[in-house]
């Protein structure tokens, strides 16, 4: 009997949405649908359509400027007991302010542009007690979402493609079972 | 940009409940807005505003900041903000946005009510 090697990467699904505000819902509902049975327990499926959801919303708005025009690139993949979604925008790094990295869920890391830095690549850390003062703007809280839905995202950068890159582990990350 | 997002009002003793259905996200600003002002607008105003997510099936980032919003304007009108009706995974959301801190969650409106409005004479 044959066995597929466990490092091989396995392309589940692939598809591109246009860059209209919403689009962000069909998204998470596709991917949902195509990692569904692959042994994400419900909370980590609802973490991950939540990622999915604000990455592609950032990739919609920032990345290509919301122009329909212009697809955001969805693909899925597992490698194993790795699920990784790659978001794809054409915003090059040159765009609002971002920077290739990583991130972890605990709260390490940078990368992601999503307009509501400092211009720079550097994205202040939210701080809801600053929010309320009216320190800092209501708005910011992204990246701080993904960083903390994901076990782990990092960003790439090809001349305009910009990509995200969010991981979930299908077996064995009860670390994170916060419910 | 059309709102997938509803809001009804209804104030009890003490306190005003906005019961939210849909989406909460950026297009949802204006009805959130605007319930929060019905909400208050009576004389005297409820010390306490209810934010019942039960029917509320999507937040995304935008959503938290119009919360988030809301919250600061209660606070410097000196009301107290809680919530009901969070479903786990968003419950989760205003633990890790430190939301929790600042509003009391309540598993259901008839437990938030109970809690907030004097009992019947």
């Amino acid at each position: 009997m044959t066995q597929m090697a466990r490092s091989t990467p396995r392309r589940l699904d692939a598809f591109t949405l246009a860059s209209e505000p919403g689009n962000e819902r069909l998204a998470l509902a596709r991917v949902a649908g195509t990692v569904r049975g692959l042994g994400l327990s419900q909370a980590r499926l609802e973490r991950l359509k939540t990622a999915v959801a604000e990455a592609t919303m950032n990739a919609i708005e920032h990345g290509n400027g919301n122009r329909p025009e212009i697809p955001v690139e969805v693909e899925v993949t597992q490698n194993g007991e790795e699920i990784v979604v790659a978001i794809s925008d054409q915003g090059g790094e040159n765009n609002t302010g971002f920077g290739q990295g990583e991130g972890t869920r605990d709260g390490q890391g940078e990368g992601i542009r999503d307009g509501r830095g400092d211009g720079a690549g550097n994205h202040e850390e939210p701080d809801l007690a600053r929010k309320l003062d009216g320190e800092q703007s209501p708005r910011g809280w992204g990246l701080f979402l993904i960083r903390n839905m994901v076990d782990a995202m990092h960003v790439t950068t090809d001349g305009q493609r910009h990509t995200i890159w969010l991981t979930m582990r299908t077996g064995g990350a009860a670390h994170d079972e916060r419910m | 940009m059309t709102s997938a997002c509803e809001a009804a009002t209804r104030v009890l003793p003490g306190a005003a409940v906005i019961e939210l259905s849909g989406e909460v996200d950026g297009s949802a600003a204006t009805v959130l807005t605007t319930a929060y002002e019905q909400a208050v607008s009576a004389d005297p105003g409820p010390r306490t505003v209810v934010l019942d997510f039960a029917a509320v099936d999507y937040i995304n980032s935008t959503g938290i900041a119009l919360i988030v919003s809301v919250l600061a304007r209660a606070r410097a009108e000196r009301r107290k903000v809680v919530a009901c009706g969070l479903s786990p995974h968003y419950r989760e959301i205003f633990d890790i946005t430190r939301l929790s801190d600042f509003i009391e969650l309540f598993p259901d409106l008839d437990r938030a009510v109970s809690q907030l409005t004097p009992p019947a004479a």
